[in-house]
C-alpha cells in the first residue's frame, strides 16, 4: 500500500519543483528590462574612481554627466564590480581610469574597450621618469606606483588630459572646456604652492610622515617628507611581524609624535606599532585620518579632490608641528 | 548582448564545474577548487619575479603550474593515508602561506593580490574579446572555459566506466585492473585546468560555488551516477540565469547572486527531495503511522 502512494507523490513533489522553478524564472524574466532613456546632450563619462570623477565634473561643468564606479571610502584594491557597472560602462561616451595598474585586471578591459569608445589612462601623459617603480631588491620592471594624484603637478597633467580628450569629444564645446580647465589647473597650482608651503614651514626633523600603508610615496617626493608605511602597496597584504617591530622601532629612534590612518585601510596594525612604542617609553599619538586611495562623502569638502588633499596637509600640519 | 555572453558564460563555467564537480562530491574532495584558489598565490608571485610584469598572460601561466602542483600533492598525500580533507587543507594553507612570505619578501612595493592580478570578474567578460585575422569573435572568457568544457566533457564520457568505478569503490576498480592512480590524477588535473581558466576569466567565488553546491543538490535529488551530472548542471546553469537577473533587480554582485540562487536551490533540494528531503521524510513518516 504504501509504495505506489511513495511513488506517486514523489512525482508530483518532482513536478511541483520543476514548476515553482520555472514560475520564479518567468517572473524575473518579466521584470528584467526596464527602458533606459536617451540624452543626447551631455556627453557621458564614467570614472573608475572618485578623484578622476571629480577632475572631470570641474572641467566638464555643464555638458557632462559623471558616474563614477567606486563610491566613497572604497579601497580599489578590494572594489567589486555590481550588475549596474555593466551599465554605467556601457552607456558610457568617454571612461576616465587612473591606469598602472590601480584597477588591476579592470585595466586590460579598457585597453580592450578602446577600439569602441573613448577610454584615456589619466596618467598615461605622465613622464614615466617622475614615476615610482616597484624596483627593489635590485628588481628591474615596468610597474609603477599608481597613486599619482597625491603629487598635485601630477594630478595636473591628468586634468590635462582629461581636457584634451573631452575638447577632442566634444568640439563645440572646446572654448568652455579650456575656460574650466585653465582656471581648475589655476586652482590646482594654488593648491601645490599652499602644500609646499605649509609643509616646508615644518621643522626639518619632524618631516617624517607615517602612515598604514605605502601610497603616500609622490607626496612625500614632492613635498620633501620621508615616508614610512607599515604595509606595502597592497592593502590585502598583511603587515607581519617584523614590520610591526621595525616600525615600532623607527618611531622610538626618531621620536616621531604622529602616525596617521587612512579612511580606507583598517587601524588595527597601527595601533600594534602605537601600543608598542608604548612599551617602550614613548607616546605616538593618531594625527588624525588621511584620505589615501578613496575620497570623503559627497558632498563634504573631502569629497572633492581639492578639498582631500587639504584635509591630508592640514591633518598632517597639525600633528607634525 | 553583454546580457547574453555573461549569461552564456556563467552556464558555461556551471556546466564544467557542475560536471567534474560531482566526482569530487562523491570522493569527498569538494573544496579543493577553495584550494586551488588559494595555493595558486606563489604561481603569481614566482611568474612576476621572473617575468617582471603583471600581465594576465605570465599570471595565467604561473597559476596554471601551481595549480597542478596542488592537485598533485593533495592526489600524493592522499594516497599516503592522509584523509582526503586534511590533505586539501594542508596543501592549500602551506603553499599559500608560501606565497604570503613571498609576497612580504619581494614584492612588497607592488600589489600583488590575487584579486587584483589573477581573478576575472563576470561583469567585464562582453568587453574581453578576442580577434581573429581581424574579426571579433566574441570573449575570451567563453572561448577559454568553453574549451575547457569540451575537455572535460571529452574526457569524462570517453572513461565515464572508470571514472565512475574509481570513485566510488577504487578497490574494486583495481581488482579489474583499471589503473585507478591514474584516472584519480587525470581527474584532479581536469579540475585544476578548468577551475585556473575559470578563475582568470570570472573570478573565485563563482567556480568554487559551482563546483560544489550544484553537484551537492544533485547528489540530493537523484542516487545514479549520470542523472546526477545531469542535475547538476541543470542546476547550475538555471543558478546562472536566474542569479543573473537577480543581481539587476539588486544591482548587485553578478557571481555573488549566481552562487545565492544556487545555495537557494539547494535548500530547497535538502527540504523537498523526494528521496532524501526533509519535509518529504516526515510526511511518509505520518503516512506509515496512519496506515
Amino acid at each position: 500500500m504504501e509504495f505506489p502512494a511513495n511513488a506517486r507523490s514523489g512525482r508530483r513533489l518532482r513536478r511541483l519543483f520543476a514548476l515553482i522553478c520555472l514560475g520564479c524564472l518567468s517572473i524575473v524574466t518579466a521584470c528584467g528590462n526596464t527602458g533606459a532613456q536617451e540624452d543626447g546632450h551631455a556627453v557621458k563619462v564614467t570614472a573608475t574612481i572618485g578623484m578622476i570623477a571629480d577632475v572631470v565634473r570641474q572641467i566638464g561643468g555643464e555638458h557632462v554627466e559623471v558616474t563614477g564606479l567606486m563610491k566613497a571610502g572604497v579601497d580599489p584594491h578590494l572594489y567589486k564590480a555590481s550588475q549596474g557597472d555593466i551599465r554605467k560602462l556601457d552607456k558610457a561616451d568617454i571612461i576616465f581610469y587612473n591606469g598602472l595598474h590601480l584597477e588591476g585586471k579592470m585595466v586590460e578591459i579598457f585597453e580592450k574597450m578602446a577600439k569602441e569608445k573613448t577610454t584615456v589612462a589619466v596618467s598615461d601623459n605622465i613622464d614615466r621618469a617622475a614615476l615610482r617603480t616597484g624596483a627593489e631588491n635590485g628588481m628591474a620592471n615596468t610597474e609603477y606606483d599608481p597613486h599619482i594624484w597625491f603629487n598635485v603637478q601630477h594630478w595636473m597633467t591628468a586634468a590635462e588630459s582629461i581636457r584634451d580628450t573631452l575638447v577632442g569629444h566634444d568640439p563645440e564645446h572646446a572654448a568652455d572646456y579650456r575656460r574650466n580647465a585653465e582656471a581648475y589647473l589655476e586652482q590646482l597650482q594654488q593648491l601645490h604652492d599652499d602644500v609646499t608651503k605649509r609643509l616646508n614651514a615644518l621643522p626639518e626633523e619632524s618631516r617624517i610622515l607615517v602612515t598604514a600603508h605605502d601610497a603616500f610615496g609622490y607626496f612625500g617626493d614632492a613635498y620633501r617628507l620621508q615616508v614610512k608605511a607599515l604595509q606595502g602597496m597592497s592593502t590585502a597584504s598583511e603587515a607581519g611581524t617584523k614590520d610591526v617591530t621595525d616600525l615600532r622601532d623607527y618611531l622610538v629612534d626618531n621620536k616621531i609624535k604622529a602616525v596617521f590612518i587612512e579612511s580606507s585601510v583598517p587601524r588595527k596594525a597601527i595601533d600594534a606599532v602605537i601600543q608598542g612604542a608604548k612599551q617602550k617609553g614613548h607616546d605616538v599619538v593618531i594625527g588624525g585620518q588621511l584620505f589615501s586611495d578613496a575620497m570623503g562623502e559627497e558632498g563634504t569638502p573631502e569629497g572633492t579632490y581639492i578639498g582631500m588633499v587639504r584635509h591630508n596637509v592640514d591633518t598632517i600640519a597639525a600633528a607634525l608641528k | 548582448m553583454s546580457t547574453l555572453w555573461i549569461i552564456l558564460t556563467g552556464a558555461l563555467v556551471a556546466s564544467t564545474c557542475g560536471i567534474v564537480g560531482c566526482f569530487l562530491v562523491l570522493r569527498r574532495m569538494a573544496m579543493i577548487g577553495d584550494a586551488i584558489s588559494h595555493s595558486v598565490l606563489p604561481g603569481i608571485v614566482i611568474a612576476f619575479l621572473i617575468s617582471g610584469s603583471r600581465d594576465s598572460l605570465f599570471m595565467l601561466l604561473g597559476a596554471a603550474v601551481l595549480g597542478l602542483v596542488t592537485v598533485f600533492l593533495i592526489q600524493l598525500f592522499h594516497q599516503s593515508g592522509v584523509q582526503s580533507d586534511a590533505s586539501i587543507g594542508v596543501v592549500f594553507t602551506a603553499l599559500f602561506a608560501v606565497g604570503v612570505v613571498l609576497v612580504s619578501m619581494y614584492t612588497k612595493h607592488i600589489d600583488l593580490d590575487l584579486d587584483c592580478v589573477l581573478y576575472g570578474e563576470i561583469a567585464y567578460v562582453p568587453w574581453n574579446t578576442i580577434q581573429l585575422a581581424g574579426i571579433d569573435i566574441g570573449p575570451k572568457a567563453v572561448w577559454g572555459v568553453g574549451l575547457a568544457l569540451l575537455l572535460t566533457i571529452l574526457l569524462i564520457s570517453v572513461f565515464y566506466k572508470q571514472f565512475k568505478l574509481c570513485s566510488f569503490d577504487p578497490a574494486l576498480a583495481a581488482a579489474v585492473g583499471i589503473p585507478v592512480a591514474l584516472f584519480h590524477y587525470l581527474l584532479m588535473g581536469l579540475v585544476s585546468v578548468s577551475t585556473v581558466a575559470s578563475f582568470e576569466s570570472v573570478g573565485a567565488i563563482l567556480v568554487v560555488g559551482m563546483l560544489v553546491v550544484p553537484p551537492a543538490a544533485a547528489y540530493l535529488l537523484t542516487e545514479r551516477l549520470s542523472r546526477m551530472i545531469v542535475y547538476s548542471v541543470v542546476i547550475g546553469c538555471f543558478s546562472s540565469v536566474l542569479g543573473y537577473y537577480a543581481a539587476h533587480l539588486l544591482d548587485a554582485s553578478i557571481a555573488g547572486c549566481m552562487i545565492s540562487v544556487a545555495g537557494v536551490i539547494f535548500l530547497l533540494a535538502l527540504l523537498f527531495s523526494p528521496g532524501h528531503g526533509i519535509v518529504f521524510r516526515k510526511w511518509n513518516r505520518r503516512q506509515q503511522l496512519s496506515s
